[in-house]
């Protein structure tokens, strides 16, 4: 089925060769030649992953000088750096930008690249739909900061309130693109899902059982089932939100008797679970760098899996907590109270075990070490401001004043964003063949930490001492000054520390290939799962020969085992328990022209829909290329002809060569772009 | 991208080995990767609805400030629906047909009853068509009121599905003209037709929500 | 190995700052929106006295967390960066059943308990309780029983005192008749009652906050918030925000209640109850203008009296001077919203703008004639709004636009506000003080 494109091992003795030609006009798929283009056109999930970090590096850098634009206008009352009208959609992109295009996509890049590796696959289910989905996340977000070129940005706050959001109160463009680029954006997160569940649920090696993989990945699991859950019901709220601003309906429309929290309502039930989609992957990571460099193995295993479960599932029945001063009425702020409460206990689970792991354990304090501890204490402040918010009565005093944007940054910063640089100074030479220096990693940790407290800590002061949020300006009386000051200052030293970060990856690779590019090594970190088992950086095939997983931490056990003493005692090095990625006889799905084709139609669309319905039609018509191209393209490398005609009854036929699949291609389309066709 | 390219002979002989081990090879959940991730965007898909039909909860008693009705009631013209939604339903039948015909390996009646499916759907989707017309005329507009926002949303989306069902429909016959609609087809069809009956009971919700229950 | 006990010093100092930082905003200064200090009434002060043991109990948790990592960091950390010939191991424990039901069940009992607290606290605080005030209005008794509608429109707070037999507590604000007093930016309130606030907008969502009185509840257009009480001790002054985002001006929509004794407040409502008071030859001239007659102006006020119905009356109410000419309807056509500040008792508020700018100096108490002139030659330098229609299909302002008055007519204006009404206590301006 040309569908599954996975890899296939071949058997043994079968040697590549030079290519062959087998000239399929149009249709052929390109072939990967170590240009550009490989990246363009990859379907590689190794590739893309990378390819979803850097983008939202990127973005990462423009969200980050937009909060530094809001640290500079408040750290001194009656702020004039910004006038209100900018203010507030630089407060607004940022939010966006942080939360859907940085550390979404950083969580996404993660779980592509470690995944399939780490459950011991070749690639995902659906290679072309991965990189679909790369696509159309990047073509998203540029998307939305184009805003800033035709008339600003959002104005709405991220949370976009209705009726805040509509035409009268928001004439310029900006909550147009707010809306259809985080509705492109909830495309790609949406394929995505679909085939990061598939892959996980059916990619796994012999042995593999579910309750044999690693933490990271259950993390994920249960993110891209909150995805999958989720960005339906935000779709469907943006879709509400476009027809009213473009198309005069009148959902939000008050004085045609809407009711203005039924924005809230859909916000929510997806807005919730998405905070526990940009943590989960955090906490996946942290379950990997503490045990590796505990020397112990996760304590807890099977509660760490069932209590990400649990907040996977609890997280759906917190949602009106941000509502609790909306007036939904005394008896559903109760309910929605304590199970807000109670959400903590699962997250307490989880941070009391990481205790445990590293109790008793030979810690080495390495950079991405640091990061980790630095996510459960820092996490450990954002859970237990996020408790006192629970209580709703305490809550009417502390929402939407800066209290809770302390308690959010604390949770997002101080547990998403960190846990993920802990995973870029520990996946690095893995992804990238060398190591990220540990000196400038450590003075890249302790700024940012610094710098994080030094500019979040005070918020919880400020937000006590009655600074409402989303405000450009404030009065010398009201006493803000101070620790608006001592944010504003701190914001600067994470910006320090971030460059750090920049510096380090060109300091080491030039420090790298000064050295004559040593290679790192399959293990450098001494490491417990699978994707430490290949050759770094990972080969494009991940794995020679398929593994036979025994337990968990497999790639561990192989290199250690038990004396009579039940101590510790090594049995294999790295280098001989891992493949060293010489394999050349795995077939591998070739490059597709036709991601980036059909990605590239639906933001033309949206500017047809905003601009001109004229535009709509290039849109469209890249759009249907792509559709069809990806039917019709041939279902992989023609000289590796090697699936869809198993059954095939007519092998005479060369036509049959090409359209033989295209129905199963169809299906697979259904799940890529049913919401793309939907929504035009 | 790995440098392995074959050349003929080795597919040939590796043609083999890959029907061992691939093609139909048995996943982890013992279901093919398609019929997963199909099961997993119909699942998804009921979210959407889900926050559709909501929405349609919410707006449905929001009948005022419109000079066309009193209620909905009065322009709904339930016989001409119901049939419709009966024509739907019955495409459902013929979808169940058409799978059963190509797992029999009949590859004619397979086709019949496939292009059957689509053509009731596209009875339905004109129906629909007509009494949108109908509703305009009758000076309904999407912004008339919340009612008239949520109901054209719903049944929108609704009537986008069904579309996007059709082409698969067509494509699934049209698309096999050439390789043939044979048994090895049947995830194909068994795939268009999950997505097929789902948006029928999808619409089954959908018609007693909007149509049945009175507005009290 | 230097490296490692220095980050350790470090960390030490870090966690100490968090903690300090966090203790700290136990005992934050004494800002006028201060959550947890110089609170003014019953609801303000149980939530505050919640929070307090709730803090400590966090700062328990936070605590004996940061204790466990800097235990297992001094006990168990390997000094110095090569470690790769380490063949050490240590126990390799990863289970341990009566840990795992403590680390469940413990937080669970600790929510527990806390969710008890919360729940009776948080229902004490929707609980409402009748009193009735006996009030004299326009000399008749009336039991009422404390409600004040609130409404949040960009960018300022109205508040409505219905002393009849209103039911107060519809949907939409727009349908409730008439009220008896409608002020703007303050709301006066007798001191030691509870009273209840009915909550709604005209336009976008706001939130109404008064942080020293009650937690905040938000302004829903098109709904009236479930009922939400605010009480006062003692008289005073006390400070509030809008905290919900409501667009541009948002930081700049601000109000205060001003609680009075309940003689004062008696005054207060005989004040309100009275249209503008006008000289015998100035009503006059009104009541010509009335006529429909266009009596050539005289003095001062009479200019103004002129300029306020041309100009100001298509929305601003001044009741007495343009009752005649200012409707409902019209405003609605000028304003997003619909509705501006009534403007005939301006001069018993110690605060205009949204509540950014003070009526009276609060150090000489002398009328702010400087500011308000300021506002009158152009309110957006002031405030920030959207004095301008909202797009092409809807002519409707969000604000006060920049009228070109003259100097002149700003100066009768200023002279008609300095007028509309009696100057408030003494204690009042000088608690108000905005700037």
């Amino acid at each position: 089925m040309a569908i599954i494109e996975e890899p296939l091992a071949l058997e043994a003795g079968e040697d590549a060769v030079a290519r062959v030609e087998r000239p399929l006009g149009d249709l052929t798929r390109p072939q990967a030649d170590g240009s550009w283009k490989d990246w363009l056109f990859t379907v590689d999930h190794k590739k893309i992953g990378i390819m979803y970090g850097v983008a939202a590096m990127f973005f990462f850098v423009i969200g980050g000088a937009e909060a530094l634009l809001i640290r500079i206008q408040l750290a001194t009352p009656n702020g004039t750096l910004l006038s209100p009208e900018v203010y507030n959609q630089v407060f607004t992109m940022h939010g966006v930008t942080m939360i859907f295009l940085v550390i979404m996509p950083l969580a996404a890049a993660f779980a592509n690249y470690l995944l399939p590796l780490q459950i011991g696959a070749r690639d995902v289910a659906f290679p072309r739909m991965n990189a679909l989905s790369l696509w159309i996340f990047l073509f998203g977000g540029i998307f939305l900061n184009t805003a800033w070129l035709f008339g600003g940005g959002a104005d709405g706050g991220w949370f976009n309130y209705a009726p805040n959001s509509s035409v009268t109160f928001s004439p310029s463009n900006g909550i147009d693109f707010y809306a259809l680029g985080l509705q492109i954006t909830g495309i790609a997160s949406l394929v995505s899902a679909i085939n990061l569940i598939t892959t996980v649920m059916n990619m796994r090696p012999k042995g593999m059982t579910l309750m044999r993989m690693p933490i990271f990945t259950w993390m994920n699991l249960v993110v891209q089932f909150l995805l999958l859950f989720a960005v339906p019901v935000i779709s469907i709220a943006l879709f509400q939100l476009t027809f009213d601003r473009l198309f005069g309906s009148v959902f939000f429309n008050t004085e045609a008797g809407a009711d203005p929290l039924l924005w809230q309502h859909l916000f929510w039930i997806f807005g919730h679970p998405e905070v526990y989609i940009l943590i989960l992957p955090s906490f996946g990571i942290i379950s990997e760098v503490i045990p590796t460099f505990s020397r112990k193995p996760i304590f807890g295993y099977k509660f760490m899996v069932i209590s990400g479960v649990a907040i996977g599932f609890m997280g759906w029945g917190v949602w009106a907590h941000h509502m609790f001063v909306s007036g939904i009425g005394p008896i559903s702020v109760a309910a929605f109270s304590l199970s807000t409460m109670f959400i903590a206990v699962p997250t307490g689970v989880k941070i009391l075990n990481w205790l445990a792991t590293i109790w008793g354990g030979r810690l080495r304090f390495t950079t991405a070490m640091l990061f980790a501890v630095g996510v459960v204490s820092m996490f450990t402040i954002g859970g237990l401001s996020g408790v006192t918010h629970s209580i709703a009565p305490a809550d009417t005093q502390q929402t939407d004043t800066y209290y809770i944007v302390a308690h959010f940054h604390y949770v997002i910063f101080g547990g998403a964003l960190l846990g993920i640089f802990s995973g870029f100074y520990f996946w690095w030479p893995k992804m990238f063949g060398y190591m990220l220096n540990e000196r400038i990693g450590k003075w890249n940790f302790w700024l940012q930490i610094v710098g994080f407290n030094v500019t979040f800590g005070p918020m919880h002061i400020l937000g006590l001492q009655g600074m409402s949020r989303r405000i450009d300006t404030y009065d010398e009386d009201f006493g803000f000054e101070f620790w608006n000051l001592v944010a504003s200052i701190g914001s600067f030293i994470i910006a320090a520390g971030i460059a750090i970060f920049f510096y380090n990856i060109f300091y080491s690779r030039s420090q790298w290939k000064k050295a004559g590019m040593p290679n790192p090594g399959p293990d450098p970190w001494d490491a417990r799962s699978l994707e430490w088992m290949t050759a770094s950086p990972t080969p494009e095939h991940n794995f020679d020969e398929d593994i036979v997983v025994e337990g968990p931490d497999e790639f561990w056990h192989r290199k250690y085992g038990y004396d009579e003493n039940h101590n510790v005692v090594r049995i294999a090095t790295a280098e001989e328990v891992a493949q060293d990625g010489s394999n050349t006889n795995v077939h591998l799905p070739s490059p597709s022209y036709y991601p980036i084709v059909l990605a590239a139609g639906l933001p033309i669309i949206a500017y047809g829909l905003i601009f001109s319905l004229w535009l709509c039609i290039p849109g469209a018509a890249l759009l249907i290329w792509g559709m069809v191209g990806w039917i019709f393209e041939h279902p992989d490398d023609p000289n590796a002809a090697h699936d869809h005609h198993d059954d095939h009854h007519d092998d005479d036929d060369p036509e049959a060569l090409e359209t033989g699949d295209d129905d199963d291609d169809a299906k697979e389309l259904v799940a890529a772009s049913a919401d793309a066709g939907d929504e035009n | 991208m790995s440098d392995a390219v074959l050349t003929p002979d080795d597919v040939a002989g590796h043609d083999v080995a890959a029907h061992d081990d691939h093609g139909h090879h048995e996943t982890n959940t013992g279901i093919s990767n398609n019929k997963l991730a199909m099961w997993l965007f119909l699942s998804s898909d009921c979210l959407l609805f889900g926050a559709l039909i909501s929405t349609f909860l919410l707006y449905r008693t929001n009948i005022s400030d419109n000079t066309v009705w009193e209620e909905p009631a009065d322009v709904f013209d339930i016989p001409f629906t119901s049939l419709s939604s009966f024509i739907l339903l019955m495409s459902s039948l013929t979808m169940v047909l058409a799978l059963s015909a190509v797992n029999r390996d009949d590859q004619r009646n397979g086709r019949i009853w496939l292009l059957t499916t689509a053509f009731l759907g596209m009875v339905f989707i004109g129906g629909q068509v007509y009494e949108f017309t109908v509703f305009r005329e009758e000076g309904l507009g999407f912004g008339t009121n919340t009612w008239t926002s949520a109901f054209f949303t719903l049944t929108g989306f609704h009537g986008v599905h069904v579309s996007v069902g059709i082409l698969l429909l067509l494509g699934t016959v049209f698309g096999t003209r050439k390789s043939g609609l044979g048994k090895e087809k049947g995830e194909t069809v068994e795939l268009v037709g999950l997505y097929w009956h789902f948006v029928d009971i999808v619409w089954v919700i959908i018609f007693t929500v909007i149509y049945l229950i009175p507005i009290g | 190995m230097t490296l490692n006990s220095s980050a350790a010093r470090r960390y030490t100092r870090v966690a100490l700052v968090v903690l300090a930082t966090l203790l700290l905003a136990a005992c934050a200064g004494d800002a006028e929106l201060d959550t947890r200090s110089d609170l003014a009434g019953p609801e303000a002060r149980d939530i505050e006295s919640f929070m307090r043991i709730l803090l400590w109990v966090t700062y328990a948790v936070f605590a004996f967390v940061m204790a466990i990592s800097f235990e297992a960091w001094r006990r168990f950390r390997i000094r110095g960066d090569d470690y790769t010939d380490d063949d050490e191991w240590p126990e390799q424990e990863d289970e341990n059943s009566l840990l795992e039901m403590l680390f469940n069940t413990v937080p669970a009992l600790i929510l527990l308990i806390v969710g008890g607290f919360t729940i009776i606290l948080h229902m004490e605080l929707n609980s409402e309780e009748t009193n009735l005030v006996t009030l004299d209005v326009a000399g008749s008794a009336v039991e009422w029983e404390p409600q004040v509608v609130v409404v949040g429109q960009q960018w300022w707070w109205e508040y409505q005192y219905h002393f009849g037999d209103v039911d107060v507590d519809q949907e939409r604000v727009e349908t409730l008749p008439n009220a008896d007093i409608v002020t703007a930016t303050q709301m006066v309130i007798p001191v030691g009652q509870e009273i209840e606030l009915e909550i709604t907008s005209r336009d976008v969502i706001h939130s109404h906050w008064i942080p020293s009185l009650n937690g905040k509840r938000d302004a829903v257009p098109g709904r009236q918030s479930a009922p939400w009480k605010i009480q006062a001790d003692e008289p005073g002054v006390f400070f509030g925000q809008c905290t919900e985002f409501c667009g541009l001006s948002h930081s700049r929509m601000r109000m205060q209640v001003v609680a009075l004794e309940p003689a004062d407040f008696q005054a207060w409502v005989n004040a309100q109850m009275e249209g503008y008071p006008l000289e015998a030859d100035d009503q006059a001239y009104l009541e010509a203008l009335v006529a429909g007659d266009t009596p050539a102006a005289e003095n001062s006020t009479q200019r103004a009296i002129n300029t306020f119905r041309g100009k100001c009356a298509s929305c601003h109410l001044m009741e007495n001077i343009a009752d005649d000419v200012w409707s409902q309807e019209r405003v609605a056509e000028q304003l997003v919203a619909g509705a501006a500040p009534n403007l005939t008792h301006f001069a018993t508020r110690t605060t205009f703008a949204g509540g950014i700018r003070n009526v009276y100096d609060p150090d000489t108490g002398d009328f702010n004639e400087t500011d308000l002139r300021e506002w009158l030659m152009n309110p957006a330098d002031i405030k920030a709004n959207y004095a301008q229609p909202a797009n092409d299909d809807d002519p409707r302002m969000r604000g006060m636009p920049n009228l070109n008055l003259t100097t002149e007519e700003i100066d009768d204006l200023v002279g008609l506000l300095k007028g509309a009404g009696e100057k408030p206590a003494e204690f009042i301006i000088e608690e108000t003080g905005v700037e």
